[in-house]
């Protein structure tokens, strides 16, 4: 008999105390991919014993970190360092800075447009608010953008990456809903670029409405655009024509297009003559700190997870949304909700790991009027906006505190001030793909 | 002395598992261009990939421990002494360092066991015990930068949720 059975623990209380393990040793600074590490491992050996436990270790390692649709994952971490090595952040930014010159916080929106399209090769949020930070933040500060516009456009900057493909969440939610990636990417873009004018909106009316957080614009010094910052952001454009042409045309699939997109984003890189061995180095420390952090919280979360379903509560859980017949519309915010509150202590992918396994299948079995897979990618859009919300808002916003620790000279109770407008800009695009799945859904169909 | 040892082994596993995430590309690169343009396949191309990723990613364990990479929640303790949080941050190595010692014991015994049954690859037939083999090595580094940390022998940067 098993220790949880001879206590007499329900499947309840057994769920809560596991997922109360695993909040209190994240509250005490226990790295997250530890703490449902051990909060699994010990909640699964109560219920099952210990031999068990140890032969699902065997092979967790083995299972999860050499398998082929995961290795996507540290390919898109890579591509994204090797722009940032190759200096293409730099001339992106400084087209974006001449293009968008003429509006009033230009510099801020060229910031948005420049971490969009930095997004489009890069696969982490965090990494792109980190690279378009370190080549934004000291010129809009020069400018004279306030710590609180700059800092906030930053961090907002780096969600973009979170619907822009590639991104390594919408992956994620991809393998663990068995959706199509194709599809996903496709889904994602129209939000995607709606989220960046709903940025560069929201600073349009900041500046406008509490002056002094940006310059005013000056006719007399107007940068113009010349061909030098055009041919600056061609080998972006061309490495994304090559991925997405690809996978698009048929030519491989999004697992190949990561391997074939870190290919050309290093050739570009070599090509601008700006890598070096020093520099190839960086990417690879990168690379490997990024990636690490990610594979490890895929083990944690899989002890935990199997934890959870021994107790059977995921079942019961499903099992009573059915009975108590809430319309599916009713369910679906109950969830982004959760993700809401719950994002506001979890970072993004241990949040999906946990509870796509548990909320996806309940929301695949409700009748929304649409096809199955028109419901999972719309469904996925919808979440990883949420998550991205999550990377945003106080009190935990991992891109905020990111960007903010580049800005020695910004209280993060500034940063947080700033990020509202693009809170609300958030909240308006939810309440817009929530009630028209059409935003997400119309590219798809021309997805084969 | 220890941390530069630990500093050395560390970068020596990121920049080895830099090495195989290049070697996948090249076999990507070539499998994409053959099939589309020489009408010729590699066989085996996911497996590769795949067993590379596995070694790949254990190597890259040392140093994300190394540099603290692994992501924790600081909001509950942002308030707390110094002193509390150097000790809670040396709990959280150690327990990240039995986690790890779990782990390398387990993935000795699963490679053991792939060994003694010959399991392989589906197309190549290469051994998988292989892959466990070239994870162990990574995994015990990680192990004693953990140690070295819970212990106080080492100075490095951490991350935040």
């Amino acid at each position: 008999m098993s220790l949880a059975a001879s206590l007499g623990l329900g499947p309840a209380t057994l769920a809560l105390l596991i997922f109360g393990a695993m909040l209190g040793l994240m509250a005490l600074r226990a790295p997250i991919a530890v703490s449902m590490g051990l909060a699994g491992a010990l909640g699964y050996a109560a219920q099952a014993g210990w031999a068990p436990l140890l032969s699902f270790l065997n092979d967790l390692g083995f299972a999860r970190f050499a398998s082929y649709d995961l290795s996507v994952i540290p390919l898109f971490i890579l591509m994204g360092h090797f722009a940032t090595q190759g200096g293409l952040s730099k001339a992106l930014f400084a087209f974006a800075s001449v293009a968008m010159a003429p509006f009033k916080g230009g510099l801020a929106m060229a910031a948005v447009l420049a971490s969009a399209a930095f997004g489009s090769i890069c696969g982490s949020s965090v990494a792109t608010a980190a690279t378009i930070t370190s080549v934004a933040l000291p010129e809009m500060r020069r400018h004279g953008y306030s710590g609180r516009l700059s800092t906030a456009t930053l961090a907002a900057g780096g969600t973009l990456g979170i619907l822009i493909p590639p991104s390594v969440p919408l992956i994620i939610y991809a393998i663990l809903a068995q959706q199509n990636i194709a599809k996903l990417f496709a889904a994602a873009v129209v939000p995607g670029v709606l989220a960046m004018l709903g940025y560069m909106l929201a600073i349009g009316i900041y500046v406008r409405l509490k002056p002094g957080h940006a310059p005013e614009v000056s006719s007399a010094a107007r940068p113009k655009m010349t061909w030098p910052l055009v041919a600056g952001v061609l080998p972006i454009g061309a490495v994304f024509a090559i991925v997405f042409g690809g996978i698009y045309g048929g030519w491989f699939t999004p697992t190949e297009g990561a391997a074939i997109g870190a290919t050309c984003t290093l050739a570009a890189a070599l090509f601008k003559r700006e890598m070096s061995w020093d520099k190839l180095a960086q990417s690879f420390y990168a690379t490997a700190e990024a990636s690490a952090m990610i594979f490890l919280i895929f083990l944690g979360a899989d002890l935990m997870n199997s934890a959870l379903a021994l107790t059977q509560l995921p079942n019961q859980l499903a099992g009573l949304v059915q009975a108590w017949d809430w319309s599916p519309m009713v369910v679906v915010i109950a969830m982004l909700l959760f993700y809401i509150v719950l994002g506001t202590v979890m970072d993004e992918l241990s949040m999906l790991l946990l509870t796509i396994p548990i909320f996806f299948p309940i929301v695949n079995g409700m009748n929304f009027g649409m096809p199955q897979e028109s419901v999972a990618i719309w469904f996925g859009v919808l979440v990883l906006m949420t998550v991205g919300f999550g990377m945003l808002a106080p009190p935990v916003g991992l891109n905020v505190y990111v960007v903010n620790s580049m800005a020695k000279d910004t209280p993060i109770a500034e940063s947080y001030r700033g990020v509202v407008p693009f809170l609300i800009s958030d909240a308006l695009r939810m309440l817009l793909v929530l009630v028209c799945p059409g935003v997400a859904l119309w590219l798809v169909a021309f997805v084969a | 002395m220890a941390q530069h040892w630990a500093d050395r082994l560390a970068r020596a596993c990121a920049l080895l598992g830099g090495l195989l995430l290049l070697v996948m590309m090249a076999v990507t690169c070539v499998s994409v261009v053959g099939r589309n343009l020489l009408n010729q396949t590699i066989i085996g191309d996911f497996e590769l990939t795949g067993m590379a990723n596995g070694v790949a990613m254990a190597l890259f364990m040392p140093w994300c421990q190394l540099r603290r990479g692994h992501i924790l929640v600081d909001f509950f303790t942002a308030k707390a002494a110094p002193k509390t949080i150097q000790a809670l941050d040396r709990a959280g190595a150690l327990m990240l360092a039995v986690c790890m010692l779990a782990l390398a014991w387990r993935t000795a015994v699963g490679g053991l066991n792939a060994h003694g049954n010959f399991s392989t690859s589906m197309l190549l037939g290469l051994p998988n015990w292989w892959v466990y083999a070239g994870m162990l090595p990574p995994l015990v580094v990680t192990v004693g930068i953990a140690l070295l940390q819970a212990f106080g022998l080492t100075k490095a940067q951490k991350a935040t949720a």
